[in-house]
């Protein structure tokens, strides 16, 4: 997969929580690829889409949710356009 | 709203500031930012970008460094980025650490556990229902409350226990969270209402109760969460989702209105709140021009629009009657503006007597607030400026940059109150009873300047002032406003160290140590509680570590007798010489030669090195400072370990 594959507004998103730049910010980056992706990044992460999409996320799917790829599937289930 | 253009453009504007290093652009643009978005990922962007630039934020604005340790049973992770920016928008920089979710106990009462080692000036707690009252929501589920009162009485020891502990152990800060009431029970609101061990009813019992534990405490303020989930909306304060799930204890949403609230109450520990605040009059403390509208044209009293202006006035007036003093600072006829205030007495809710100082001209306004300053004796940093003009404002922020400036709303004046209740200038955790006084101190003080004009010697003006100089153990004085001397006094003031109350009472009880407070009174009034000394034995060298004296009483000799006090009293003790210390501020060189004056030597030796501090030797054997002739002294012993009066000439 290609980094043009994450749109623009998650890869920002995900790089102020992450504090790595946006242009590293690709599909298969996950938890356990990056150093600061720890359980509360995750839940500063899970927070920060829930405010800029406007939507909810299901607390029992929220752990699970720990690559970038994942994260970008479940918002466009919840039908946010990205 | 703010445009996705306007929030990308504002977040370039932080990154370029924070890479050029200038803080005040950086704080601004943020500021900015986070007023239009509260979304969390701009919230971590602005603390990022800030955290970068923390020693730039302490250097160029004075911001203050604070060791936070935050003692938590829920998750405070997403909102510490929040937290810590919010505190530099109040000019705090904060070095957070966050303890465990099950050893809040363990941290608040070992002495070597990670809050201790971590030695902070500030300590948050912010405890839930859980860990605090577990037991509550079960005895409350009946309304009839058996035990309620009981379990209250326990939470509130166990809770008072922790907090001594901690005080025990060092003099870090404390704030103390309340509890949340639950937005409803299965008793119903018609139930909470209306039976008196309802949770929401024990809830705010016990709320009470730990207030009223911390104002036993030094140096803890409580933190009313409740209040402010009702502000902002009880039914969603709490994501009942996301505290279930992540144990979140407040909906992300009001990550900002808790982190400005946490910062608005942890303030008052370290910052003096405002003196003064003057008000323009036109279109601000009544409504119309005066000039124009004449007398009876202007609006004020029960109808609308003028009941709006009478709100701001019985507003101003419960703030006169705590000691914030109030000043006219307005463009008028002064003959027209008496006039207004005889004839439209009925409809004002203050009179002229109310106000300490009236400008009242055609002068500039910034002249005038100077003149203020002066004559009060009070830096501009204690001002607020009310006024509905946005030049004067603009000209008032430009020029008397520490002022802080309020515009009224000139054409939605019920919004005024309100405007001013969200700033925290005003914001004190004790009144103490020379705030009180505070109005009739300060016209005292026009009274004495009237008679010093005319008098022609000075030793016969200061002996006709009948000045009487009682000296008393700082713990004996309230020690609240031993405490507001050492966080406010700035101009004669020889060390500026911020003491906190704790401290003090380390002072006071250490062998050999003083902790020693004035009171001054004369033929016009009580000043009160106006100086204070901190002081320690150390071999046979007495160590003056603190020694103020609110300006107000400058220039009275006051001063002088408080040294010779101290000097005797050290002498008592075994001293042999004082040593006094000075450190320059910006603000204290009228001090600087305070020792000198009154014949201590120069410590050379001590001096070579640059560490900012000068020391000063006076050898007791030779001489010992005198209290001035036309000052009556009234003194007792200050040690708390004997009681008898030692010391009275």
């Amino acid at each position: 997969m290609s980094d043009q594959e994450v749109p623009s507004s998650l890869r920002n998103i995900l790089s102020d929580i992450f504090e790595i730049p946006p242009e590293q910010i690709t599909p298969d980056l996950n938890a356990e690829s990056v150093d600061t992706w720890d359980s509360f990044r995750h839940l500063q992460a899970i927070l920060a889409l829930e405010g800029e999409y406007g939507v909810q996320f299901d607390p029992q799917r929220i752990p699970n949710l720990t690559s970038v790829s994942l994260l970008q599937k479940e918002l466009e289930k919840k039908g946010v356009s990205l | 709203m703010q445009s996705e253009a306007e929030r990308q453009d504002l977040r370039k504007q932080i990154k370029d500031s924070a890479r050029d290093r200038d803080a005040g652009m950086a704080i601004r643009c943020a500021k900015k930012l986070l007023d239009g978005s509260n979304k969390p990922a701009d919230a971590i962007f602005c603390a990022s970008a800030l955290a970068g630039i923390a020693d730039a934020i302490k250097d160029q604005l004075g911001a203050r460094p604070l060791r936070t340790y935050v003692v938590r049973s829920v998750t405070v992770e997403p909102i510490v980025p929040f937290l810590a920016t919010e505190a530099v928008f109040s000019n705090y920089v904060l070095d957070l650490k966050v303890g465990g979710y099950g050893s809040y106990a363990d941290e608040l009462l070992n002495p070597q556990s990670a809050l201790a080692n971590f030695k902070p000036d500030l300590v948050l707690i912010l405890l839930d229902m859980d860990e605090t009252a577990g037991r509550l929501p079960a005895l409350c589920s009946d309304g009839l409350g058996a035990g309620v009162e009981a379990e209250i009485e326990e939470c509130a020891e166990r809770i008072a226990q922790l907090l001594r502990s901690l005080r025990s152990h060092g003099s870090a800060r404390i704030l103390l969270q309340g509890l949340v009431a639950p937005d409803h029970t299965s008793l119903g609101d018609v139930g909470d209402a209306n039976l008196a061990h309802s949770l929401p009813n024990a809830i705010a019992r016990l709320n009470e109760r730990l207030a009223a534990i911390c104002r036993t405490v030094s140096d803890c303020v409580f933190f009313n969460v409740d209040r402010l989930a009702a502000r902002h909306g009880r039914s969603r304060w709490r994501d009942l989702r996301m505290f279930l799930a992540s144990r979140l204890p407040v909906n992300s949403e009001f990550f900002n209105v808790y982190s400005r609230a946490l910062v608005r109450a942890f303030s008052t520990l370290y910052r003096p709140p405002r003196k003064v605040l003057c008000t323009d009059l036109d279109n601000t403390l009544w409504g119309g021009i005066l000039g124009e509208d004449g007398v009876e044209g202007i609006a004020t009293g029960s109808a609308f629009p003028g009941n709006c202006y009478f709100a701001y006035q019985n507003y101003l007036k419960q703030l006169s009657s705590r000691g914030i003093l109030l000043a006219i600072v307005s463009k008028n006829n002064e003959a027209d503006v008496r006039e207004a205030f005889a004839i439209r007495a009925a409809d004002l809710a203050l009179n002229l007597n109310q106000f300490v100082a009236c400008k009242i001209g055609w002068n500039d306004k910034a002249q005038s607030i100077r003149e203020l300053a002066e004559e009060l004796s009070l830096g501009l940093d204690s001002f607020v400026l009310v006024d509905d003009s946005p030049q004067e404002c603009e000209a008032i922020r430009r020029q008397l940059p520490e002022v802080a400036v309020i515009q009224a709303p000139a054409e939605e004046p019920w919004e005024l109150v309100d405007i001013l209740s969200e700033q925290p200038f005003f914001d004190a955790l004790s009144v103490t009873d020379d705030d009180l006084n505070r109005l009739n101190e300060y016209k005292a003080q026009a009274e004495r300047a009237k008679l010093e004009e005319n008098a022609i010697d000075r030793n016969a003006f200061l002996a006709s002032l009948e000045i009487v100089c009682t000296f008393q153990s700082a713990l004996r004085a309230p020690l609240a406003r031993a405490a507001q001397l050492l966080a406010k006094t700035n101009q004669f003031n020889l060390t500026t160290r911020r003491r906190s109350a704790a401290e003090i009472e380390e002072f006071a009880s250490a062998e050999g140590g003083q902790a020693v407070v004035v009171r001054v009174r004369d033929r016009f009034g009580d000043a009160g509680v106006v100086g204070l000394v901190l002081a320690r034995n150390q071999g046979h060298a007495c160590i003056i570590d603190s020694f103020l004296l609110s300006c107000r009483v400058i220039g009275r000799g006051i001063e002088t007798a408080l040294l010779a006090y101290i000097g005797q009293r050290a002498l008592e003790m075994g001293a042999r010489h004082l040593v006094g210390e000075f450190i320059a501020t910006k603000k204290n060189a009228l001090c600087a030669d305070f020792y000198v004056d009154h014949g201590f030597l120069n410590c050379d030796a001590k001096n070579a090195g640059d560490s900012g501090s000068k020391f000063f030797t006076l050898d007791l054997s030779t001489s010992v400072p005198t209290s001035p002739e036309w000052i009556k002294v009234e003194g007792y012993e200050c040690n708390e370990r004997s009681g008898s009066p030692v010391f009275t000439s």
